[in-house]
Order: structure tokens, then sequence, then C-alpha cells
């Protein structure tokens, strides 16, 4: 019996990741650049600008000149971060945003809120897709991950304490009630993405970070000493939101059991300590691939359902599976 | 229940309450002082807090709480603005963190109207140019050079984007700049002013003055 094998590419979907979430972070960067290149070009003074700034004008000249003619104007296009932002014309916002402003004014405005609409339901198929693929900070908490295991690897101690997944949830509930409460939108100073993309644009165009980043440096440490991944694992509020968006999304992965030797690479690598081993994905999978690429057996692959598969037991390659079911091979044999 | 589980189950709630409630205390903690109400009564001390009050950009809405309460803080306005006179309350500002803010003294606003355009929420509304109400500007005749004939000037009279409705010399042959109902309190003449102590700037328009915009 052959069993069914994954689609061959999805195997690299991980690396394709990557790329999507340092193009993202490339942008957060590249964008307050921009703005400041605008604001020098407004104002049609490059010999009184300082060398630094003439360094800046320089490379965005270089950078836009083939794709613009009034770069004052043409570079409005592109504006904003994951948080909200505007893609010629297209406004996007994340869903956590409209949420926390109905929380915070305690009515709606349309407009904003339709924002959020194609997130939403690209998040209703794709699942919690933005915290693995896109979010800018979850890609500083991956490289602070990747630092944690190697000063694990040199002899430190990192911590790896597991809380309950469901404590993100009352962070959600408890930032919109504080939102209300304080009649503004609070949660925005303690969600990851829209700190990293709001800082990056106040330290390069706005003269210095702000006390958000005091706080994304607090997570990084609650991350590397307390808990693996602790903040988007257990406390993220925009997280929280996706999860229970994605929880009936269309696209899921799921285990081979015929494939599959009980390894457990998987569970090592998920950064959202989930259980893809014994079918344990949930509505926290983010389909980030990352156990698609490093499993050794392809054993694991893209579905398409609206429900995890329920529990297949070990793997049919793996240790356990063989010494339940080989008495029979053995008695078969003799 | 026994009662030693109640007194506990109690007793975690009442804690949960009170560190659920810290971040809120912290915020009304941490609000700038020139954002509660003052008093009206003519007071010097209050005179130069209403002095340092920022503006809001252009198009906000009228109340405080309520910007406060659409804002969500992605800094679109202030990455549109091409004076880059927009800045945002990074780490002060309690409930206002992250909202927008234009300092005059250090730079005005042009009117150019881009982030009312790029604002994704109702923070920041389309409204014509000349019905903008960031404030409007107050003039100190006991400072301002021609009023002290201290020389000429002009320099609020000739950056004023909104022309002769908003500021003019009193006298045609006199420097002596009063101010007009078309000012919309964009602050470039308070960040021109060459004077030391800043006798132009700009303070909220009174109720039932002309320009008046919705919520």
């Amino acid at each position: 019996m052959h069993p069914s094998k994954p689609f061959f590419l999805w195997r690299h979907l991980n690396k394709l990741r990557w790329a999507s979430l340092i193009v993202v972070a490339l942008m957060l960067i590249l964008i307050p650049f921009l703005h400041l290149y605008q604001t020098y070009n407004a104002a049609h003074a490059y010999d009184l600008l300082a060398p630094s700034e003439k360094r800046i004008f320089d490379v965005m000249e270089f950078l836009t000149d083939p794709f613009t003619s009034d770069p004052a104007e043409d570079l409005d296009a592109l504006k904003g971060t994951t948080w909200s932002g505007t893609f010629w014309g297209l406004r996007l916002s994340d869903p956590l945003a409209p949420l926390a402003q109905m929380a915070a004014s305690l009515s709606v405005y349309w407009p904003f809120a339709l924002t959020a609409l194609i997130p939403i339901v690209l998040t209703a198929i794709f699942g919690r897709f933005f915290c693995g693929w896109i979010c800018p900070a979850n890609l500083i908490y991956e490289l602070n991950g990747n630092l944690a295991a190697w000063l694990r690897w040199a002899g430190f101690r990192t911590g790896d304490y597991q809380f309950d997944k469901r404590i993100k949830y009352g962070v959600l509930a408890l930032g919109l009630v504080l939102s209300a409460a304080t009649g503004s939108v609070i949660i925005a100073a303690i969600y990851p993405p829209a700190i990293v993309g709001r800082e990056a644009y106040f330290g390069i165009a706005v003269g210095g970070f702000g006390a958000g980043m005091v706080f994304f440096l607090g997570t990084l440490l609650f991350d590397l000493l307390v808990s693996r991944r602790g903040f988007c694992r257990y406390l993220c509020p925009g997280g929280a939101l996706y999860s229970l968006l994605g929880r009936y999304r269309a696209l899921r992965i799921q285990r081979i059991v015929e494939s599959c030797n009980d390894c457990a690479k998987c569970n090592v690598v998920c950064e959202f300590g989930l259980d893809p081993l014994r079918d344990g994905f949930g509505q926290e999978c983010t389909n980030c691939a990352a156990c698609i690429a490093v499993c050794p057996t392809d054993a694991l692959t893209f579905t398409v359902g609206f429900r995890d598969h329920p529990a297949q037991g070990p793997g049919h390659l793996g240790r356990q599976y063989k010494r339940e079911s080989g008495a029979d091979f053995e008695e078969a044999a003799e | 229940m026994t009662r030693r589980g109640l007194l506990k189950k109690l007793s975690a709630g009442a804690a949960l309450l009170g560190i659920a409630a810290l971040p809120f205390g912290f915020a009304r903690l941490l609000a700038p002082a020139g954002d509660r109400p003052i008093p009206r009564r003519i007071d010097i001390a209050n005179k130069i807090k209403a002095r340092r009050n920022y503006l809001r950009p252009p198009g906000a809405l009228k109340s405080e709480a309520a910007f406060t309460a659409a804002c969500i803080g992605c800094g679109l306005c202030g990455e549109v603005c091409p004076p880059r006179c927009i800045k945002f309350h990074k780490s002060g500002g309690g409930t206002q963190i992250n909202t927008p803010y234009i300092d005059a003294s250090e730079k005005g606003c042009i009117l150019c109207n881009k982030c009312m355009n790029v604002c994704p929420t109702e923070a920041l509304t389309v409204v014509k140019r000349t019905e903008i109400n960031m404030g409007v500007a107050r003039i100190d005749r006991a400072a301002c050079y021609p009023w002290v004939d201290k020389g000429i000037c002009g320099a609020c009279v000739s950056i004023c984007p909104q022309g002769k409705s908003a500021i003019a010399y009193k006298h045609w042959n006199q420097y002596r700049p009063i101010v007009k109902d078309g000012c919309v309190g964009c602050g470039l003449c308070v960040e021109v002013c060459p004077h030391p102590s800043q006798p132009i700037w700009i303070v909220a328009r009174p109720e039932k003055s002309k320009i008046q915009q919705g919520a």
C-alpha cells in the first residue's frame, strides 16, 4: 500500500515563508525612509540637507527613480504598517484594529471596519497565517528563538515554562475591556506587530523609539528567559483573535499516519507549541509549514477540510506501531 | 463549596480585578496635565499651559475623547505629512499614547490635507480647507514687535496660508497683525514668529466662534 505523498513543493514553503517575513520587515524599514525622501523632495532643498540626509536622498532616489515621475506624490501609494496601511488605494487593517476601535469608541465606523474584511476572509480560509507568514514581530521572535537555541548549545539555560494557551484569549478580552474603559485603543500598545511597525517608523523618521520598544524588548526577554515563544503562544491578543477567526479554516496541515515514524521533529520545530505528532493542530496552527519542511518521511501535508483529522495513533513506520502490530506479523510468519 | 475555597476564589478574583485595573490607573496617572480641563478664569499659569497645548492634525474630531477613541495609532498621518509636523505621543500621554499631535512652535501645519485623506478611521475626517478647526491664533500685543513699536515684522501675515481672511495688518502702514475669523489654527505663524517669547500661539477655538465642524 502506497501512502499518499505530499505535493513536492510544500516542503519548500517554509523558505517562501521566510522570504515573505523578510520582505514585510524590509518594507517596514523602507517605507519610513521613502517618507523622508518624499519630504526632502517636497522641500526642494537638496543643498540644505545634512550629509546623512543627502545619503538617504540619494539611495532612495536610486531605488525609486525608475518607478516614479513625481516622488513627493507618487510614493504616497505605499504607506503604513501591518496594523493599518494603504497599498495603491487598497486599505488594509489588522482585524484587531477595528475591533479595538469599536471597543474604545463603543461605535462602529464601517469604512474602517471594512478595511479588515480581506484579512478576515483570508484568515477564515488560511487560518492564523498572518502570525506565521506576515507578522514582522514573528520574524524577530523566531530569530530570538534561534538565539535561544544557540545559547542553550553554548551551555546557558533558557526558559521553557509552559503556560495555558488559553491565557491569550483572556488577554484579548481584557485588552478590549480596558480599551472600552479608557476610551483609547490601548490594546495597540501591547500588540507586537503594531509596535514593530510603529517603532520602525518612529525610530527612522520621528526621531527615536517610543515606549512600545521597551515593551517589545521585554517580550523578547520573556521569550528568551521564561518561555520559548511565550508571548505569541500564551499572551498575544492579536494571535488570539486570529486563532478564533481561523478555527474553522479550510486549509490545514494533516499527518499521513502511514508515512510517520514518530520522530517528533515536527513537535520540536513547531513555533507555537502544537502537537503535530499526535494530530493536535487545533485553531492555533499558523500553517507555517515548518513541520512539513522538517519531516524526514514526508508524513505531513496540506489538506482541505474544516476540522482536524481525529487522532490516528502511532505512525506506521514507528517502533510503537511495529511493537503493537508486530505480534501478528510474527505469528503470520510462523 | 467550603468557606476556605470560597475565600480563596473571592481573593483571587479581587486580585485579578486589581491587576486588571492597574494599566487603567497608570494611564490616568500618566495623562499630561494639559489635557485635563482648564478652569475658565484669568490665570497666568493656565494661560502658559494653554499656550503649550499641542494641536491635533487638521480634520481631527472636535472632542478630544472621541479623537482618542477613534485613533488607532497607525502613524499614517505622520507618514504622509510633507513638512513632518505631525508627531506622536511616543512614550508619555497616558491614554493618548501613539496619537498624533502638532507642536506648532516647532513646525506648523501647511494645510495640505494629506493626513485627513489617508486616515483609515474617522479620527481625521475630510473637511474643506477653510473649515479646518485646529484652533485659532492669539497675539500678545504686549510682546509682538510691531505692537510695541520695536520695528516692523509681518512674518505671520506673510506666511499665513489662508491669507487676508485669517490674519492681516490692523492698518495698512503699520505692521501690527490682528487675527480674523478665517484663522484655522495651522500654526505656521507660531513657527515663523521671530520673537523669543512666542507672542503668537494657538488656542482652542471658543464654542460659538465661526468655524464649526461636525462631531
